[in-house]
């Protein structure tokens, strides 16, 4: 008796505690150029505060990729329109005034700073350009410089870290690749090209056919879908005017990835095949498979290692995966269309997810327990909820 | 929880002291480079005194003036002083300066001067400071110097002013380089100047071309007297200076009425020629007919149009909303009924345009939730039915912010880079047959107009820029635009330009249009804003050498988008409503002081999305009346009364 009263006692102690913290996160409204600050008690998601952001203010300068160094100091902010090169801005966490900037290359999306070299990576998306390598963005964050442009593959997406800062991963959207750069040396060390990756590895056991989008999967479908190539006139177009670059349009179409946080691992984002591939950085090899809901496009895994939090844009919700199992335990809806981000807090309890909505929808976050593999709460913001970033848990 | 924070205080505890315990070495420790050179540096990492295997990097603050690569060698590429931060993992980072040494001045190079200057005229000498790397030395010291001060002497600008026929040499240093130019100056022959201009009276705005015929004692003509321009006047408003704008090839413009003086002066000889100019007045009541009311999002672009049935029809953007475009029927102005509406998947509708036939409707997406924006193809033969046939946007997804129509052809811009031409014969298959994009650093386009197939295309810092789309003036066509003149202006902010071919002067003008918002936009419901920017009047009549002439600006208020028929310009200046300008003759100077506007009328709306915050899009006239639209209160109407016979018979020039 006296051990159980002891446990009630503690476990209401501990809810005590864990309801006394507050989570705070930044989120960009792309369509609002707006960032807002998001604070989730543990029961209610709300905006506490939006920030104006741009300098072009007829034209939507679209902040898109958020992060927040690893100090907690700053907070930085991709916008992806300019003139026409986008910018990289640097914030005061909590007083959100604007203490540098500087210019990158077209349509600057995600981005994360290693805390080895505190240097910034960038992703240069060039999403609304021609189909040709785009960069990485290297900025020395105390002097707001772009130190160099690593030139990587077409529409480079999903700028992470890995856990020992030495090595940057993207992924080039329409060329289907994924880049190890050496964070030190600011070179390309490694590529994969993922969609014979996928191919050449088709694992079963983790398969949850009910779940498979097969018409996203079928390259002759989607090509058409993606390009609309049923409309073109080809005859009667001029290619020797056309920059295409001669690239490839990947299938498999990578968004995201993302470095598991203590093993040699990375996940990739299919948003074409509707998988996430796991990659094994030691031998660059794919070694797992996950079939997900259509479009998986973000990815973020809890710093304890056990979860891997997946946005499905395509069918507006969020899976929630044991990396150990590979199995989904959960497939939530969210509150509105087009899933985006995602960011966990530094306790593993919670995923904030944002979701864009279309037209005049205003953007959203919804708050999920990955206890109790629920959806608590929902704070909304301007239009466009895109990049997602986690800042701090407080008492 | 308290025992997770012991270990995280004791790790930032230790923390420090490892990383501190490191500390990166640079050799040598003083670095200066001289232009081109380079140099490898020896970088380790100490720690308790031990030197460490651990690699160092080093990165340049200015990779564009001072580089370094891999093996941390430094190239000196351009003078000056520059950081570079030095990382190893483990370590605190270092930052060094380097600096990089000026070359010394190598040459100064001189333009020419004439053989022979004539006593009592100024001459300005022009020049550029070469260092011995080849590179333009930016605001050098220099100094001038004349040997014979009693022929004529120098000033520090290089303005050399002549006394007395004789020889001098002028002296130009910096640093220990000097150059020489001699100076011949000779007996000034000019006894008297005469002056001649097209007229002695005229309205304000007017332009006048005087000559002037430098003349010897015997009446010889001397060609190559330099003769300098200027006036003095006196305004019928005694609190206003007279004003006015001269060149130095003779065209006087005045902008207020009163008595002006135009002089011609060479050396001690001059001649002058008085004018009197009278008030423009050319102003004209106008009124509101009608409003389309919008309150409930922001307005962007309309077109008005004759539909196929004979009636006449509007479409109006939106902006920052939810992607939809409405279909208006103002056949009678004063009562512009809505009839239709289509949304599409965008948050603005920035730009709308009708083909000539007015069956085809084009509107821009952007902010499309896919980030895949491009245009949408409407079927608008019957508008109250408006259907959306088509829509593309391969290659051209990024933000289409601005469209236009012109034979069969969509030009549609791409992420603000380039524009692509599109064929439409068939609405429904629209395919793009090439593009148009500049090569220069970091361009950027904001608007396209087609006219007579050619492109006017607004690239902020690139300017105002002419490409054959079909014309033929430069060999080019739809499927091979062909650049053939530009004209950029110094503030980079051209967001607009426009044809104008004037019918009373035959000269060719492109009106190019700032925007500009100085104080940000607020575009909440209840923000109120302020803009800046001016129309640049730019002369193409040389399509070799366009000269900025003129300007038309209402202060604070920001120019947006325009349209010109009839000599008569009818303006979208954000705070300050639609301004109808009168471009009759030929232009210079500053066209609102000259008193040319007919009139303006700005779009109150209390109950607009933001409440009486007028923020004028655009204009266009159509059928005699003036259509606007206004981010705030939707599309209006207005007249302007006709003008009426003056009872002051003014005399022209």
């Amino acid at each position: 008796m006296k051990r159980i009263v002891l446990s009630v006692i503690f476990a209401a102690l501990f809810s005590v505690t864990a309801l006394s913290q507050n989570y705070y996160v930044y989120v960009t409204a792309e369509s609002e150029d707006e960032v807002s600050v998001i604070k989730f008690d543990g029961k209610k998601a709300e905006t506490i505060k939006n920030i104006q952001v741009g300098v072009w203010p007829q034209e939507i300068e679209g902040p898109h990729g958020i992060t927040v160094d690893p100090s907690g100091e700053y907070w930085y902010l991709s916008l992806a329109h300019g003139n026409p090169y986008g910018r990289l801005y640097k914030y005061k966490t909590g007083t959100d005034e604007v203490v540098g900037s500087v210019e990158l290359g077209l349509f600057p999306a995600s981005m994360q700073i290693s805390p080895v070299t505190g240097l910034l990576y960038c992703v240069n998306f060039n999403l609304h350009g021609d189909m040709v390598p785009s960069t990485v963005s290297v900025v020395d964050v105390e002097s707001m410089t772009e130190l160099d442009q690593i030139t990587t593959g077409a529409m480079p997406h999903g700028s992470r870290i890995s856990s020992d800062g030495m090595k940057h991963y993207s992924v080039a959207m329409m060329s289907g690749e994924l880049f190890e750069i050496d964070a030190f040396n600011l070179k390309v060390a490694r590529t994969l090209d993922l969609d014979e990756a996928s191919k050449g590895l088709v694992d079963h056991s983790t398969m949850d056919h009910s779940k498979m989008d097969h018409s996203a999967m079928d390259k002759k479908e989607e090509k058409p879908k993606e390009m609309d190539h049923s409309k073109m006139d080809h005859s009667k177009m001029d290619h020797s005017k056309m920059d295409m670059g001669g690239m490839k349009h990947s299938a498999f179409k990578p968004t995201w990835v993302s470095p598991h946080p203590s093993k040699d691992l990375v996940y990739v984002a299919g948003n074409g095949a509707a998988e996430v591939l796991e990659i094994d950085t030691k031998t660059w090899k794919a070694t797992r498979k996950f079939i997900t809901d259509k479009g998986p496009y973000n990815i973020d895994l809890s710093p304890d290692g056990k979860y891997m939090v997946v946005s499905y844009k395509t069918a507006a919700k969020t899976g929630i995966w044991d990396l150990e199992t590979g199995k989904e335990l959960a497939s939530l809806d969210n509150s509105q269309k087009v899933t985006h981000g995602v960011a966990i807090s530094s306790d593993s309890r919670y995923a904030f997810v944002s979701v864009e909505g279309k037209n005049d929808d205003p953007g959203m976050v919804d708050v999920i327990d990955l206890k109790t593999l629920k959806v608590v709460d929902t704070a909304y913001l301007g239009k466009q909820a895109g990049g997602i970033a986690f800042w701090k848990v407080e008492d | 929880m308290k025992l997770i924070r012991i270990y995280v205080l004791a790790l930032l505890m230790i923390l420090p002291a490892a990383i501190f315990g490191q500390e990166i070495v640079i050799e040598p420790d003083n670095i200066v480079l001289e232009v081109g050179a380079k140099k490898k540096l020896n970088a380790y990492v100490m720690k308790d005194g031990k030197k460490l295997t651990t690699a160092v990097r080093m990165f340049s603050r200015a990779r564009r003036s001072l580089s370094v690569d891999s093996t941390n060698t430094l190239t000196a590429i351009l003078p000056g002083s520059y950081s570079v931060i030095a990382i190893s993992p483990g370590a605190p980072r270092k930052t060094f300066e380097v600096t990089v040494n000026y070359p010394p001045i190598a040459e100064i190079k001189l333009d020419d001067v004439p053989n022979r200057i004539y006593a009592g005229t100024p001459i300005t000498l022009s020049y550029s400071v070469i260092d011995k790397a080849g590179l333009t030395r930016k605001n050098p010291s220099i100094s001038f110097a004349s040997k014979n001060e009693s022929v004529a002497t120098v000033n520090s600008f290089g303005m050399i002013t002549t006394y007395k026929p004789g020889r001098t040499t002028i002296e130009v240093k910096s640093e220990d380089v000097v150059n020489t130019v001699n100076i011949n100056v000779v007996k000034n022959p000019i006894t008297r100047i005469e002056l001649s201009a097209d007229g002695d009276q005229a309205r304000t705005g007017d332009v006048f071309h005087f000559t002037a015929k430098a003349l010897d004692a015997k009446g010889n003509v001397i060609d190559d007297a330099p003769l300098s321009y200027s006036f003095f006047g006196v305004s019928d408003n005694v609190s206003i200076n007279a004003s006015g704008l001269i060149k130095q090839d003779g065209r006087f413009v005045a902008d207020e009425a009163g008595m002006y003086t135009v002089t011609v002066s060479c050396g001690v000889a001059s001649a002058s020629k008085t004018l009197k100019i009278s008030a423009r007045e050319v102003q004209r009541k106008i009124e509101v007919v009608g409003q389309g009311s919008v309150t409930d999002k922001h307005t962007s672009d309309f077109w008005v149009w004759e539909g196929v049935d004979g009636r006449d029809y509007a479409v109006t953007g939106t902006w920052g909303a939810d992607g939809t475009a409405y279909f208006w029927d103002v056949t009678d102005p004063a009562n512009i009924t809505k009839i239709d509406s289509v949304q599409v998947d965008a948050r603005t509708v920035n730009d709308v345009k009708i083909s000539e036939d007015g069956k085809l409707c084009v509107i821009s997406r952007e902010g499309a939730s896919n980030r895949k924006n491009g245009l949408v193809i409407i079927d608008v033969e019957n508008p109250r039915e408006a259907e959306i046939i088509s829509r593309f946007d391969e290659n051209m997804t990024g933000g289409v912010h601005n469209v236009f129509i012109a034979d069969n052809h969509i030009y549609a811009l791409s992420g603000g880079q380039k524009y692509y031409i599109i064929n439409i014969d068939d609405p429904r298959n629209p395919y793009a047959v090439s593009k148009f994009e500049l090569d220069t650093p970091g361009h950027s386009i904001h608007d396209v107009w087609v006219e007579d197939g050619i492109a006017y295309s607004s690239n902020w810092s690139d300017g105002i820029q002419l490409v054959d789309v079909g014309n033929g003036i430069a060999g080019g066509s739809v499927k091979n635009p062909t650049q053939f003149a530009s004209y950029a202006y110094p503030n980079n902010a051209n967001h607009a330009s426009f044809p104008y071919r004037s019918k009373s002067t035959g000269k060719f003008y492109v009106i190019g249009g700032d925007e500009i918002f100085p104080y940000g936009l607020n575009t909440q419901r209840g923000g109120v804003n302020r803009a800046a920017g001016y129309l640049h009047i730019v002369d193409f009549t040389d399509l070799d050498n366009p000269e900025e002439i003129a300007r038309f600006e209402v202060p604070n208020a920001g120019s947006h988008n325009y349209w010109i028929e009839d000599d008569i310009l009818y303006v979208a200046f954000y705070n300050e409503g639609v301004r109808i300008v009168d471009l009759s003759g030929e232009l210079m100077g500053d066209l609102r002081k000259q008193g040319r506007e007919i009139a303006w009328i700005v779009p109150n709306d209390p109950n607009g999305y933001t409440a009486n915050s007028p923020f004028t899009w655009g204009a266009q006239l159509y059928k005699g009346h003036v259509f606007y639209s206004d981010f705030n209160s939707g599309l209006w109407s207005a007249k302007l009364e006709p003008e009426k016979p003056k009872e002051t018979k003014i005399q022209s020039k």
